[in-house]
């Protein structure tokens, strides 16, 4: 198609793209909950705002998460011109990100049955400490939170299944604006909350600028932002390769800053800790689910024919995350910090599985997000119920004894970190295996060389998972009192899933992963 | 199996209500779980022996090679009797043991149970994931034991450190059971070794080998071989039945159960060959060098058991069918008389209360049952006839008394082992029955230990002297294993004849009693050796060195300075672009023209000095007027490249941001505060310096690598043919491509929402704002009511003042030569927007500079006049004409269509008009016009909350800080 015909006279050859409505389907329900969230925000009475935010917002998770549950074999296909497509993989992202975003929203929703306040400020823009917020607070809690959570999930869902560069873009955008406001909600440590929504704005537009340059480079390259184009360009392309290996590698900054890999990954404790609890929760799961489900797309389709180019660039990357994800979180005195470390760590773990280049690879990694993102949840979850003098208790210290005061929350959380630490007979077993034996079956000597930092990057990991096991049980109670909340029905639904999936992904893998394995082929 | 695991899992579970109810007595029916593996065992004997290895097999995750097969050869038969049976005795043992009200029983007794299942798992599973699995969970349970007295600072430290350190090994073997999982294409153990049996590894396969040994890491680790051998004596802090199972029977052994498995396999690697024997060599001087100075019974033991373990692991590791049979048959032995040993030791301290063998006395006399029974097993330790530890310890000493130079090493270090071994075990029977140091204190009082508790090791002992009777249906039982490395040359027997091997068991007694006899020189020996860092102080400084290592990065990488971290993705900026970029080196092809003319010449070094003054300025404000000109500098570059329109656009856009900035700048200090270092200024110099010019080579190079025609062809005749418009920039904008400028207008009114509702926080702010909009029209009203001149001059726009704004400035701000230039321009102003407005189809121009230029306009006004005077130029609220103007562009839209048309479709009319003739219309002005009103929307919302809304705090601030001061308002001086 010339350039001319491109912009040609209006009418006579312009095309309007087929839509396959089934395909997006859940993303138009996702979108419309969103919609009607804003307009619950803008004409509901303020007494009511909170039930039906909550209610819409669930119904659209649970609606969308149906349609792709009972239509998932007619969905798959290629639509809107491309620029979207729906297939296995990218339909197991989206329903990852539906269910983990339904338990987080549930831990958002969060107000300890009336007895307590939630995790978000009343008025977001106010001063921290002005007359404004007292006002606010007077008001009561603010809903818009669902709304803003709803369009991230939006975004999160099309990433994946993104079929042209500039898609991925927008859905990249699409989900981190809500995440940049949601990180500056925060009731408690209100400037703390916005120091680290600042820092993530400002990286994360860093990041995504050069996301789009990238996307340029390989425009420029190849002729083409659809992904399905590039890939084929990269065989009969030639002479160009400075803009293939400069414009791929540039957009790997922008998503490895969202997945949060070194030497991207200085933002996380920040916002981890910054952020609201529920929200970190959330953007731990959803965010890391979703730029992942980017990368496999943008890796495989796109970029797998130039791997030579960039794969030790990557390899070094997946090294040093897991390196410096384990060795941080062992002088981590924050809970909060220590898990946005550890989500560091699994980052790099995740990335071996990715650098697989196989099948087997994209598998290992669906079933790891599963796993980590569901146990993370519940650990912010719990995070969210220790509480000492009304705020969370995020200090380690804080912790000690928590076994005997609370029992069940304690061994919740510490089957959690055993999920986290990779014990067999929890799910973190089953997925760091699959991805290690993805690598060292698919992806050579790397493969082996990475596969065995990763195994004693595990055993740090463990040695800081063992220490916080050991402070819950075996240690006195610190000085001041630690009070532990109990969960309404949502936030202990959204808990128990973590826990539950964490051991029966453990004991029971072997549907998620054959559902991982039937979906792992790509369309383009 | 799978059966027997189950039934140990249900044991486990119901333990604690068992222990509840029952009390200790549960433990003796908690004994029937591994008195039932070991029946069962015992029952598969002939099957087992005929090499007939019964098998079990169940699916579990098929798609990673995880199956629960299960198989009982030879090997895994004789560690299922081994652990079985003794794990059923020491829950006897355990039942009379502890105290009824000994707190958290019931969850010992589950781990205890849970143990022993897991234990039979490991040695019957033929997966070799599923064998990690129970790896892992005996790791984890042991844990829980030895940490049973939580209370304990010391249980609880020896407690994490034999955690750390066996998961650490764990973790190793799992990577390198990975790699030889995926090798051989099965996870199946017994396929494992077979093909590596017949294949052997060649010596450069370097992943497969460092695989063996991150394998062989886990075994080193698990059964405490130098240098990891210290968890094992702090691990005594566990009460004395979880040591005898754990650190005699079982969990020490699943290491040397796997180095037996795999010896098969990969025995000829040189890799493994050099760390059994170097390792094993080491761990068994160590552990017995040791155990002759401890006074504390059950450590003198443990460090015995570490040097046991290193014996084991050497013969179990050699790969000769004679060591490997003398390891089997040393295993068996060791279980037995180590159990007996520890339960030994157990009863003692339950009887005496102490376990210092400087502190015991006269129990040979008080205790006289258990004194035969220690001096059984520890003759069995030492290796002296009649006893299964001999006949093992004749068998290891003749598999290695025929070979070459390294065996004649390795037999060596094993007869030092041994004689120091022997020193030990006297010391201990000596140091336990017989007079201890404290030759004339009174006797150790007693209290009486039960039957169970004395019963318990007398039948281990009785089996360590009755075994050897069956040394033949022994020999040819463990044959089954040892077989598959050939024949061996001898068979285990009580005797031999004359041989070699005697000579050396006889030198081993002597020279055994000659240190025992001079164990006190020796001890003082001992003293004066310096003490050699020990493996525990370097695992101390290994897990310190990590606080330190991370707390040290994290304290210069993540101080949480965006900076810093801005830098690190600048960094990579650099490095990976900029690296490609050197590496692909393509200027070789590029042609560059450098200038067209003097005036481009001269524009750029303008630029470049801007930009480093820019970088040298301390104020702020200067460094916004510097960064300024290079803006305007580039404005110029597109005038002389013939882009008026886009230079106009430009020096417009650069003049808004330079205001905006400055009205933002008034509430910071007037210097950059951070000064820094001259080094980290340099720093940040460089990093700057860098990322310009990657960006600059980007540039340069990217539009070289061009093959496709630019989207722009063909663009200029459509915009005369379809847009009705000669200035292409305008038609493209309005046009060709209407559609993104219909996109940017709603993100510019969101942004302008956005940035108001940050500000106008409230409804009663919105309201208030509103208010003071209203008031102001119907002022204006009113004056033009009496035509422009009001009587009193007071509350008028015009007459004696020249604008309203200074009735609310401070007297010291406001100059009456700018309100006049001001009040000269500012229609002039005006009128120039709306021409470009209207000219911009044809002429540079167009809706968005139209616009800029009337928010201008606007500016100037609040500049000479404040945010009175802007309420007064514009007495219209923002959102009213952002709406506005998105409704005229969307109605252009639909306009079009009803005119069946397509959106945004441009129609053209030529219109005479009487006096100036045609006029050409097209309809896409209004989408222009929409264009114009949105910018001046947005000029006025940002002029009103970064200007108007700060003026306000500022004054709020000046206020509260002087209150007493009145403000000067109103009157001029």
């Amino acid at each position: 198609m010339s350039p001319l015909a491109l912009i040609g006279p209006p009418s006579a050859t312009f095309t309007p793209s087929e839509v396959s409505y089934l395909s997006i389907l859940p993303m138009l329900i996702v979108a419309g909950a969103a919609l009607i969230g804003v307009l619950v925000e803008a004409f509901a009475p303020r007494a009511a705002r909170f039930t039906a935010q909550f209610a819409v917002a669930m119904l659209g998770l649970l609606a969308a998460f149906a349609v792709i549950a009972m239509r998932a074999p007619a969905m798959i296909g290629v639509t809107l011109s491309g620029a979207v497509v729906v297939d296995g993989p990218a339909l197991v992202f989206q329903g990852m990100v539906l269910l983990m975003g339904a338990a987080g929203l549930a831990l958002m929703a969060e107000r300890f049955g009336g007895r307590g306040p939630d995790a978000f400020t009343p008025s977001g823009s106010s001063v921290p400490g002005s007359q404004a917020e007292g006002l606010a607070e007077r008001l009561g809690t603010t809903t818009e939170v669902f709304p803003l959570t709803m369009f991230a999930l939006l975004g999160m869902m099309l990433f994946p299944a993104s079929g042209d560069l500039l898609t991925m873009f927008v859905a990249l955008e699409v989900l981190s604006m809500p995440l940049y406001v949601l990180t500056a909600l925060a009731r408690r440590r209100r400037l703390l909350s916005q120091e680290a929504a600042l820092k993530y704005f400002l990286l994360g537009s860093f990041s995504s600028a050069f996301f789009l340059f990238g996307a340029a480079l390989l425009y420029g390259y190849a002729g083409s932002l659809n992904l399905g184009e590039i890939g084929r360009a990269v065989g009969t392309v030639s002479g160009r390769g400075g803009l293939l290996a400069a414009g791929a590698l540039l957009l790997f900054v922008g998503l490895l800053f969202k997945v949060g890999a070194v030497p991207f990954h200085s933002w996380t404790p920040d916002v981890y800790q910054g952020a609201p609890t529920p929200v970190t929760g959330f953007m731990a799961a959803c965010t890391k689910v979703a730029a992942f489900g980017a990368l496999l797309r943008l890796v495989y389709v796109g970029l797998a024919g130039s791997r030579w180019d960039w794969e030790l660039v990557l390899w070094i990357v997946a090294g040093l995350t897991m390196v410096v994800g384990s060795v941080l979180s062992v002088s981590q005195t924050d809970i909060k910090r220590l898990l946005a470390y550890s989500s560091v760590a699994h980052a790099g773990f995740i990335l071996v599985g990715l650098l697989a280049i196989d099948r087997a690879g994209i598998a290992a990694v669906t079933f790891y997000l599963a796993s980590y993102g569901f146990a993370t949840i519940a650990a912010f979850g719990i995070v969210l119920l220790v509480r000492a003098r009304g705020s969370e208790a995020t200090h380690i210290s804080q912790w000690a004894g928590l076994g005997r005061r609370a029992p069940v929350l304690a061994a919740g959380m510490g089957l959690l970190l055993m999920g986290f630490a990779g014990i067999p007979l929890t799910s973190g077993f089953t997925a760091k295996f699959a991805v290690f034996a993805a690598a060292v079956a698919h992806a050579g000597a790397a493969g082996v060389v990475l596969t065995v930092i990763g195994v004693l990057s595990s055993a740090v990991t463990a040695y800081v998972y063992f220490r916080i096991v050991v402070l819950m049980f075996f240690s006195e109670p610190g000085g001041a009192p630690v009070d532990v909340l109990r969960p309404s029905a949502g936030g202990a639904t959204a808990i128990g899933v973590g826990l539950l999936t964490t051991v029966v992904l453990g004991v029971f893998p072997a549907p998620l992963l054959a559902l991982a394995a039937s979906a792992s082929q790509f369309l383009w | 199996m799978i059966v027997l695991l189950v039934a140990h899992l249900v044991a486990a579970l119901i333990a604690p209500v068992l222990v509840a109810r029952l009390g200790r007595v549960a433990f003796a029916w908690l004994a029937l779980a591994p008195a039932a593996a070991a029946g069962w065992a015992a029952i598969r004997t002939p099957e087992v022996l005929a090499g007939a290895a019964p098998t079990e097999l169940l699916t579990w995750v098929p798609s990673i090679g995880l199956e629960l097969a299960f198989r009982l050869d030879v090997l895994s038969w004789l560690l299922t009797l081994v652990a079985g049976a003794i794990g059923a005795l020491v829950l006897v043992y355990c039942a009379a043991y502890f105290e009824e009200d000994e707190p958290g029983l019931g969850r010992f007794a589950a781990c205890l149970v849970g143990f022993a299942g897991a234990m039979l798992g490991l040695v019957t599973s033929d997966d070799l994931l599923v064998l990690y699995l129970f790896w892992e969970a005996t790791t984890v349970l042991s844990y829980l034991l030895i940490g049973h007295r939580p209370q304990s600072r010391s249980s609880r430290s020896a407690a994490t450190q034999a955690l750390v350190v066996t998961t650490f090994g764990g973790l190793a073997m799992l990577g390198g059971l990975i790699v030889v999982g995926q090798r051989v294409g099965t996870y199946r153990l017994s396929e494992v070794v077979a093909t590596f049996a017949a294949a052997p590894i060649a010596p450069g396969d370097t992943l497969l080998v460092t695989a063996v040994v991150l394998v062989l890491l886990g075994a080193v680790s698990k059964s405490a071989l130098v240098p990891f051998h210290f968890w094992l004596p702090a691990a005594m802090a566990a009460p004395t039945p979880v040591s005898a199972y754990l650190h005699a029977a079982a969990m020490v052994k699943a290491g040397i159960y796997l180095v037996a498995r795999l010896a098969p396999a990969f025995a000829d690697v040189p890799a493994w060959r050099w760390c059994v024997l170097v390792l094993g060599g080491a761990t068994m001087l160590l552990g017995a060098y040791r155990s002759l100075r401890q006074h504390d019974l059950k450590l003198l033991l443990a460090y015995g058991t570490v040097s046991q373990l290193g014996f084991l692991v050497v013969l179990t590791g050699t790969g000769t069918p004679d060591a490997a049979l003398a390891g089997v048959a040393l295993l068996l032995a060791h279980a037995m008389f180590k159990a007996c040993l520890f339960l030994v030791v157990g009863v003692m301290d339950h009887a005496t209360s102490t376990r210092d063998l400087r502190e015991l006395n006269g129990l040979r006399a008080s205790m006289p049952v258990l004194a035969v029974t220690a001096a059984v097993a520890a003759a069995s330790m030492a290796g002296l006839p009649p006893t299964l530890g001999f006949v093992a310890k004749e068998a290891a000493l003749a598999a290695y008394a025929r070979a070459d130079a390294a065996d004649l090493a390795t037999l060596a270090v094993l007869v030092v082992g041994s004689m120091l071994t022997f020193a030990y075990s006297a010391r201990f029977v000596w140091g336990a029955f017989w007079d201890g140091p404290a030759r004339n204190a009174e006797p150790t009082h007693v209290h009486a230990p039960g039957a169970v508790l004395v019963g318990v090791p007398a039948v281990l002992a009785a089996a360590s002297l009755l075994a050897p009777l069956a040394a033949g249906p022994i020999d040819t039982a463990l044959l089954g294993y040892a077989g598959v490395f050939g024949e061996p040359h001898e068979h285990l027997a009580l005797w031999h004849g004359l041989t070699p091997a005697l000579g050396l068991s006889v030198l081993t007694w002597l020279v055994g009693s000659a240190l025992f006899a001079g164990r006190a020189g020796l001890e003082r020996a001992q003293d004066r050796v310096p003490e050699v860092p020990a493996a525990e102080d370097v695992y101390r400084r290994i897990m310190r060195g990590l606080d330190r290592v991370s707390l040290e990065v994290t304290g210069a990488s993540q101080r949480g300075s965006l900076p810093l971290t801005l830098g690190a993705i600048l960094v990579v900026f650099v490095a990976l672009p900029g690296g490609v970029l050197v590496a692909t080196a393509p200027w070789g092809e590029l042609s560059l023209r450098w200038a067209d003319s003097a005036a481009q010449v001269g524009v750029a070094i303008v630029t470049v000095i801007a930009a480093v003054a820019a970088v040298r300025a301390r104020r702020r404000f200067r460094a916004i007027y510097l960064v300024g000109v290079t803006g305007y500098a580039s404005a110029m570059i597109f005038l002389l490249f013939g882009a008026p329109d886009l230079a106009l656009t430009q020096v417009l856009v650069e003049t808004v941001s330079v205001v905006l900035f400055i009205l933002v700048l008034r509430r910071l200090p007037g210097r950059f505060d951070d000064e820094g270092s001259r080094g980290a200024r340099a720093m940040r110099v460089g990093f700057g310096v860098a990322v310009g010019a990657v960006a600059a080579a980007l540039a340069v190079v990217v539009p070289q690598a061009r093959t496709a025609a630019p989207a722009s062809d063909g663009m200029a005749e459509l915009a005369v043919d379809y847009g009705g418009g000669e200035n292409i920039v305008n038609v493209i904008l309005v046009d060709i491509r209407a559609w993104d400028t219909m996109g940017e207008l709603s993100v510019v009114l969101a942004a302008a929402t956005g940035v108001a509702s940050l500000v106008f926080l409230h409804r009663d702010n919105v309201a208030r704002a509103d208010r003071r909009v209203r008031e102001m029209r119907a002022r204006r009203r009113r004056a033009l009511g009496r035509g422009h001149r009001p009587a009193d001059g007071t509350d008028g726009t015009g007459g004696r003042t020249w604008l309203v704004g200074h009735e609310v400035h401070g007297s010291g701000r406001h100059s009456t030569m700018f309100e006049v230039v001001t009040r000269m321009i500012f229609h002039v102003v005006m009128t120039w927007s709306l021409f470009l407005l209207f000219a911009g189809h044809n002429n540079p121009g167009g809706g968005f500079a139209a616009g800029l230029v009337a928010g201008l306009a606007l500016v100037v006004r609040y500049l000479a006049g404040g945010r009175v005077e802007l309420r007064s130029a514009m007495p219209v609220a923002p959102r009213t004409l952002l709406g506005l103007g998105l409704f005229l562009s969307a109605g252009n839209a639909l306009a079009s269509m009803i005119a069946s048309g397509d959106p945004l479709q441009t129609w053209i009319f030529d219109v005479p008009v009487p006096l100036i003739g045609k006029v050409h219309v097209v309809t896409s002005l209004a989408f222009d016009v929409g264009v114009y009103l949105v910018v001046i929307g947005l000029m006025l919302d940002v002029l009103r909350s970064l200007g108007s809304s700060l003026d306000r705090q500022i004054e709020d601030e000046e206020h509260r800080r002087a209150p007493s001061a009145p403000q000067p308002v109103g009157g001029r001086p």
